[in-house]
């Protein structure tokens, strides 16, 4: 038994991925012997995520950051993982995030997906949720590379998998994309790599202090490569055209999690390298901080402005997430204290919103069939309960107090006062009456509209199953509390923050 | 002029290299058939794979199989062995392309890109 525990806590690192990895290639054998487990089997797999990632946590905690050397190989030559505070907050993120639209999944498949192919959604899922804490928690370039691109081709995978015109079209443009998304990464890493001889983030830092007097272009070229291909991966402004297509005709789960846990990794991954391996030498050579400033302005900007013209609900929600993006990449343009609080912690908050708001649309579309903006009105009286969490998220996308998108919101302002750029500042308040322009109609029409006489307001609506309602109002009960009581989550990411 | 061309030939498998990812990446974002863009994404790597391996190459090495008693320079084996990776991913994201492209043949009868936007469009 306590063999047993000492493996579960030296080894929770990698059986965290490996967990995932192991789960879903058991759903396809289990598809052809007992169906009805998949479903569960893949919560199973979240819940074991949880209890390592609680285990992972207690380790922070209470000795500082835990490293884990893959077969015992010790770094310069072995893969390691490396668990801070920082990865610890994004492990959390994902697997509370992607067990809660999991849960809300097994019940939307079946309406959305081909019977026979919904256990196979799981293997693909699974997959990407392990591939996105590999990312997370890896300390080693190549392994990077790897991990992006089984989450690339998995995120193509739960896109497509519904088979119809528009998901195949917009997973081929995703693919595409995001191929050269990595291209560009493994480009930079052989860029990297040929100057300082290693894989390893910790030692390739210390070598490229040296090798920047050497060979500054060499490290400026692969600075620019990385930049261009996390920017296509987390869909900044002019690099989003492949967003709204995917996020808005793939299945409502597959939605919520592209939005809210996807794009935010690629942005986190870009985050830590820029601060962990690239020498600080090398920003006053280039305005590299200044150049993600202007193009998440842009994409906060041209992504709100998009999205007010939109008639489909799911369609104006993935151009809300290229706004919401670059509020994250303002948090790490803006390189100081209260920035990157800011920035880093409006990746949690808007997975809880995305998640939640691309999952009422979901269930809006289950239980009625709508998708189009107009048509809501007056359905607030039918769906009290979906429409009534769609008002909390739209609220907290706005940023009205006590709820969590005005803390982050807070921090992110305190942060252009401190870095002297009052004009950002200006940035995020255009941009919250922006999100009011297009958030705020749908939640006052649904309520208050008078339904039209048109024959299609006489649909019946289905009743929403309880796997359905509960993710939603545990989201929505997370979006006040930590609107409400934000410092439990503020002291992770202060002493995330406080590393670099 | 010559000391520019020389280098350039000293470096020659970075500059093909480069030259390759630059054809791969055109071809893959300007040409609307969608199978050439699949080809472009697989020039693109291969540019990408070979600047990988030929970091690691040593003018003069063999591959490193130590034999006691003899004297050798070997090649770095490391970037190669990335490699190997590398063109599995590649060849599954290819796989996965392609399989695409017929569904979307299926779909819309054509696989060139601008005529499914057509398509699209009119719907």
């Amino acid at each position: 038994m306590t063999t047993a525990m000492n493996i579960i806590q030296g080894h929770s690192p990698a059986l965290i991925v490996v967990t995932f990895l192991l789960f879903s290639y058991l759903m396809p054998v289990l598809d052809s012997w007992k169906k009805n487990w998949c479903a569960t089997l893949a919560i199973a797999a979240h819940v074991l995520a949880l209890f390592f990632t609680g285990i992972l946590a207690w380790q922070v905690f209470t000795t500082g950051t835990v490293t884990y050397h893959m077969g015992n190989w010790p770094p310069p030559w072995g893969i390691e993982f490396v668990i801070d505070y920082l990865a610890i907050f994004m492990l959390t993120t994902i697997t509370v995030v992607s067990l809660l639209i999991l849960i809300f999944a097994t019940k939307d498949l079946g309406h959305e997906l081909k019977a026979q192919v919904s256990s196979w959604y799981y293997t693909l899922y699974l997959l990407l949720v392990g591939a996105m804490i590999g990312l997370a928690i890896t300390n080693d370039f190549f392994n990077m590379f790897v991990f992006m691109e089984i989450a690339a081709i998995s995120a193509c995978g739960i896109i497509a998998i519904k088979e119809d015109k528009e998901c195949v079209e917009a997973s081929f443009k995703y693919l595409i994309l995001s191929a050269v998304g990595t291209g560009c990464v493994l480009l930079s890493v052989a860029m990297l790599y040929m100057v300082t001889g290693h894989l390893n983030f910790t030692f390739a830092a210390e070598a490229l202090v040296p090798a920047l007097e050497l060979y500054p272009n060499n490290i400026l070229v692969a600075l620019a490569l990385f930049s261009a291909g996390f920017i296509v991966k987390a869909a900044l402004f002019p690099l989003h055209v492949w967003l709204p297509d995917a996020h808005s005709s793939a299945p409502s789960p597959s939605s919520a999690i592209l939005s809210g846990l996807v794009i935010k990794i690629y942005a986190y991954a870009y985050l830590k390298l820029l601060l962990k391996v690239f020498p600080g030498d090398i920003f006053s050579m280039v305005p590299i901080y200044d150049m993600i400033l202007i193009l998440a302005s842009l994409s906060i900007f041209f992504g709100s402005l998009f999205a007010i013209v939109q008639e489909d609900i799911k369609r104006m929600l993935a151009f809300s997430s290229i706004a919401q993006i670059g509020y994250v990449f303002l948090g790490i343009g803006l390189a100081n204290q209260a920035g990157l609080t800011g920035g880093i912690l409006h990746i949690f908050n808007h997975a809880l919103m995305k998640a939640m708001l691309f999952l009422s649309a979901g269930a809006i579309i289950y239980c009625t069939g709508i998708r189009n903006i107009d048509q809501l009105k007056g359905i607030g009286a039918k769906m009290p309960l979906v429409m009534g969490v769609f008002a909390v998220g739209a609220m907290s996308m706005v940023g009205i107090p006590t709820t969590n998108g005005f803390i982050s919101k807070l921090y992110l302002a305190l942060g252009t006062l401190d870095a002297g750029k009052p004009f950002y500042l200006g940035v995020i308040l255009v941009s919250s009456f922006l999100n009011v322009i297009y958030y705020f109609p749908i939640v006052i029409n649904a309520f208050f509209g008078e339904p039209g006489e048109e024959p299609e307001n006489d649909i019946p609506v289905k009743k929403l199953p309880l796997e359905m309602s509960i993710p939603l109002v545990i989201l929505a009960a997370g979006i006040l509390f930590f609107g409400i009581f934000p410092r439990h989550m503020l002291i992770l990411v202060e002493r995330a923050v406080a590393i670099f | 002029m010559t000391d520019i061309a020389l280098k350039l030939f000293d470096n020659m498998y970075y500059l093909v290299s480069m030259v390759l990812f630059i054809i791969g990446f055109h071809t893959m974002l300007t040409h609307s058939n969608l199978i050439k863009k699949v080809i472009g994404m697989n020039v693109m790597d291969t540019a990408v794979f070979l600047f990988f391996v030929s970091t690691g190459y040593v003018a003069g090495g063999v591959a490193p199989i130590i034999e006691p008693g003899v004297e050798q320079t070997y090649i770095n084996p490391l970037p190669t062995a990335l490699i190997l990776t590398g063109i599995v991913v590649a060849v599954s994201v290819t796989a996965f392309a392609l399989a695409l492209i017929v569904k979307l043949y299926h779909h819309y009868g054509t696989i060139d890109a601008e005529e499914i936007m057509r398509i699209r469009s009119t719907e």
